[in-house]
């Protein structure tokens, strides 16, 4: 059993890492580049190790200098955070091949849900909805591929088995095109990804991103903690984030949420984890399973109670799953907020020293961040500087309270997104709930033409 | 006491008629002088040697290129690929200088008006700050 944890990552989930450990007496060890070595969760730590250079290749996402860290340090566990090598076959060997535990599920299950094809495979077999579409690899014939595409029924999305998180995609609108776009998608996977397998799905048109937080134990239990929708992104990373997913029907998303604990006995699955779908006139499709920790995690933990990192950290030191089914409550309707460092009307990344900085509290609020008067945002990692969350009694309370949040939120020296935050609460389609995932940039595109 | 603080310093000065300026904080001092010789001098502190020449630099910016925003400097398109610019070579108005990465995102800097490199006052890979003088163009 481990009492010292390594945390391999940087920013606020380091700080969030930190604080979990602590709540369980776990010593931590916090790696970071040359960059991050004055932020301020370094000097929290039990101990602190300069793992390499800024650039993340020869720190964050460099195994050998990880494995060394945690030797030296005495730790016996590597919590990677998300991003990063969180969801990285190879290393997660490499640390069990060094004696250590991963913070995460086995590299088998990574594996198994990295290759898109192969997870749709497993998610059918136990009984996850899935988007129409075959499961299986491509046939060669161009007969035999049109044929399958129009059993599908345009428009339909080709996609790369190695790709996710929005890349390696191409939408097919008619039977023309079909051939082009795999050669296409096919050779694009092949570069980015080392994989050229593609597959094909039915491409649905106006969808919600909605998904389900898990958790198992290694003893063949699993729970799912509630939904959240996501569908408020921009190239397809998430901007607001709520729970639970608003005006779904709760048997529904309760027969959901079943079948992906479900899967997670089934494939054996350990930790924390995330199914993300496509969800259209009432119905679900499976897309991707996130083997990780989320960034917007806090706004299950607050419908909860339950505080997910260290039940995740629980379950990688073996313990039994503690809670029930039956026990996971979801009281009143939390939502979070991204605060990236960037400039809210161009998107561009504005890095560098914060010099004033007032954050928002009192009932409800929280905020999770590693920055503060005097940091310098480095230009090296992800915009990102904090998370605001907050919870509510129903959805309008918590809308209220964001707002409130929001007008109490101020960030200067650099430019952030709070500007569009406080935009985004204003609008109408947003208040009431249910938009879709090109609702942001239909908007922005509004914007931007008055 | 950061090298920010020591240029804004830098800054306020270059901007005021002051010829001399002294700061002290946490035990260092900064002292800086406008003109004549470079007395100045930091003790215990980072960045003397930028605190000498700088304000001289700040009133003459004419034919400088100037970073204009924090980041990391990319003088090639990609490793192994040859230099965007050399010194002494002419560039035309909206030629890529370099690139600034600025976490994840490439920014290229180009020429305002036809030009001649005369100096690259930068190496490929430092952090530059926003102002920061990159290239001497003539």
């Amino acid at each position: 059993m481990f009492d010292t944890v390594l945390i391999a990552n940087r920013g606020e989930i380091a700080l969030r890492i930190l604080r979990a450990c602590r709540g369980l007496g776990l010593k931590t060890v916090v790696a970071h580049s040359d960059a991050d070595r004055d932020a301020a969760y370094v000097r929290q730590a039990d101990q602190a190790l300069c793992i390499g250079p800024a650039s993340p290749s020869l720190s964050y996402l460099n195994p050998s200098a990880l494995l060394y860290a945690a030797e030296v340090s005495g730790a016996q566990a590597i919590h990677p955070g998300y991003g990063f090598l969180s969801e990285n076959a190879g290393f997660v060997e490499q640390v069990e091949q060094a004696g250590l535990r991963f913070v995460g599920p086995s590299a088998a299950c990574i594996r198994v849900m990295g290759d898109k094809v192969a997870a749709k495979r497993a998610m059918r077999r136990a009984g996850v909805p899935c988007v129409p579409g075959p499961d299986e690899g491509l046939p060669d014939d161009p007969q035999a591929l049109r044929q399958l595409a129009r059993e599908v029924g345009y428009p339909v999305i080709v996609k790369a088995a190695g790709g996710g998180g929005g890349r390696g995609m191409r939408v097919v609108r008619q039977e023309g095109e079909l051939l082009e776009a795999l050669a296409l998608t096919r050779e694009e996977a092949r570069r980015a990804f080392g994989n050229p397998e593609v597959y094909i799905e039915k491409f649905l048109l106006h969808p919600r991103h909605v998904e389900i937080q898990v958790l198992a134990d290694s003893h063949g239990h699993a729970i799912w903690l509630g939904s959240r929708d996501c569908s408020l992104q921009r190239r397809h990373q998430k901007v607001i984030e709520e729970a639970p997913a608003p005006g779904i029907d709760e048997a529904l998303i309760a027969s959901v949420g079943e079948s992906c604990a479900a899967a997670c006995r089934q494939i054996g699955y350990c930790g924390v984890g995330t199914f993300e779908f496509l969800c259209e006139k009432g119905a679900f499709y499976f897309i991707e399973m996130n083997t990780r920790l989320q960034v917007e995690h806090p706004v299950t933990e607050m419908t909860t109670g339950i505080d997910i990192v260290q039940q995740q950290l629980r379950m990688a030191r073996g313990e039994r799953l503690a809670i029930a089914q039956a026990d996971v409550p979801c009281r009143g309707h939390s939502i979070e907020c991204r605060i990236n460092a960037e400039d809210p009307d161009s998107f561009a990344p504005s890095p560098g020293r914060i010099t004033g900085w007032r954050v928002p509290g009192g009932f409800g609020v929280r905020f999770d961040s590693h920055a503060g008067v005097g940091y310098r945002v480095p230009p090296y990692y992800d915009s990102m500087i904090g998370k605001l969350i907050v919870h509510g009694a129903s959805r309008e309370d918590a809308l209220d309270r964001m707002r409130l949040a929001l007008s109490e939120l101020q960030v200067d020296g650099i430019a952030t997104n709070v500007p569009l935050h406080r935009a985004l609460l204003e609008d109408e389609s947003f208040a009431t709930g249910g938009v879709d995932i090109h609702h942001l940039e239909r908007w922005l595109q509004r914007r931007s033409t008055p | 006491m950061n090298q920010e603080q020591i240029r804004n310093l830098i800054d306020a000065m270059a901007s005021s008629e002051l010829s001399e300026l002294e700061y002290s904080e946490d035990g260092c001092t900064l002292r800086l002088v406008k003109q004549g010789v470079s007395t100045s001098s930091a003790r215990g502190g980072r960045g003397a040697g930028d605190a000498g020449a700088a304000p001289q630099a700040t009133a003459h910016r004419t034919n400088e290129c100037l970073a204009p925003l924090y980041g990391v400097i990319h003088l090639q398109p990609s490793p192994g690929e040859p230099l965007f610019v050399q010194p002494g070579q002419r560039v035309a108005a909206g030629q890529t200088l370099c690139v600034i990465e600025a976490m994840k995102v490439f920014n290229e800097v180009r020429a305002e008006a036809d030009a001649t490199v005369a100096e690259v006052l930068v190496r490929s890979g430092e952090e530059v700050e926003a102002g920061q003088p990159l290239f001497r163009l003539d």
